[in-house]
């Protein structure tokens, strides 16, 4: 007997920013990232009898990702002289040393920074997976997109109090969760 | 575990001013009340230490999220794309 299962009703609700967070730091562009994700659920939606229920449906839904990834970079680069790096500036009002300026600056980010931020993101997005839906949805909107207390509270009718109780709930859930993920 | 009451706050009080901190949102006379309490509650200040530590780690994770409209666009191509393949 298969150990999970699909649900494509909640995809998008379980798993879009899952996805998204994936494919933006791989594509750096929003549109192309929402675009991937789309193509991701509909390739997963298509070949959906082929799931065998042996992972997780995150784990199948990214493998999918993971190949869209791959198969976009591959169109670009086919395109003949898009894959080519330009180190001229068009314009002689705008020179200066290319190379030299596009050194990397000691105080900025490094690649392992980088790196490691996104498996922080996808372990804290993993987390909210795992937390009652409710409290997540709300943890979310005051916490990520920084909502007004009053704004969270006519959402989803609750009262001032009950949000905060739902928010502790939610960072005590979140806290012990990432101890196990990322400690 | 029976609540503690230092200085007029209890332990849940505190812990609900802990987390109204972490978005800016607590009064002044509250701050001061916890930040009384947690000088002698360990059990609080260590639910302190992990709260801000999780604010930190949340702020560095930098999250993204999809709007509501682009969620609603995902939503529309699936449904679309599940009728036509009940279609066929």
């Amino acid at each position: 007997m298969p150990k999970h299962s699909l649900n494509p009703d909640k995809w998008v609700d379980k798993y879009a920013d899952y996805l998204f967070n994936y494919a933006i730091v791989r594509v750096n562009d929003r549109e192309i990232a929402n675009d991937l994700v789309s193509e991701t659920f509909l390739a997963g939606l298509n070949s959906k009898d082929n799931f065998l229920g042996k992972a997780k449906e995150r784990t199948w839904l990214i493998s999918i990702l993971k190949r869209k990834i791959i198969d976009y970079y591959r169109k670009i680069n086919s395109q003949k002289g898009q894959a080519e790096v330009r180190v001229n500036y068009k314009d002689e009002d705008n020179n200066g040393d290319w190379l030299e300026e596009q050194v990397a600056d000691d105080f900025d980010r490094s690649a392992e920074d980088d790196m490691e931020n996104e498996e922080l993101r996808l372990a804290i997005l993993e987390c909210l997976n795992e937390i009652n839906e409710k409290h997540a949805a709300i943890f979310k909107m005051k916490t990520i997109d920084g909502a007004d207390t009053e704004a969270v509270c006519n959402e989803f009718n609750i009262s001032p109090s009950n949000l905060w109780v739902i928010i502790h709930r939610a960072r005590t859930a979140l806290a012990a969760c990432l101890e196990k993920k990322w400690f | 575990m029976p609540k503690k009451k230092f200085f007029l706050f209890d332990c849940p009080r505190a812990k609900s001013c802990c987390d109204k901190s972490q978005y800016r949102e607590s009064k002044f006379k509250e701050k001061i009340k916890f930040l009384l309490h947690i000088i002698i509650c360990g059990q609080c200040r260590e639910y302190t230490s992990k709260n801000s530590k999780l604010s930190k780690l949340i702020q560095k994770a930098e999250i993204k999220k999809c709007t509501e409209a682009e969620k609603e666009a995902h939503r529309k191509k699936l449904r679309e794309a599940s009728s036509s393949n009940k279609n066929n």
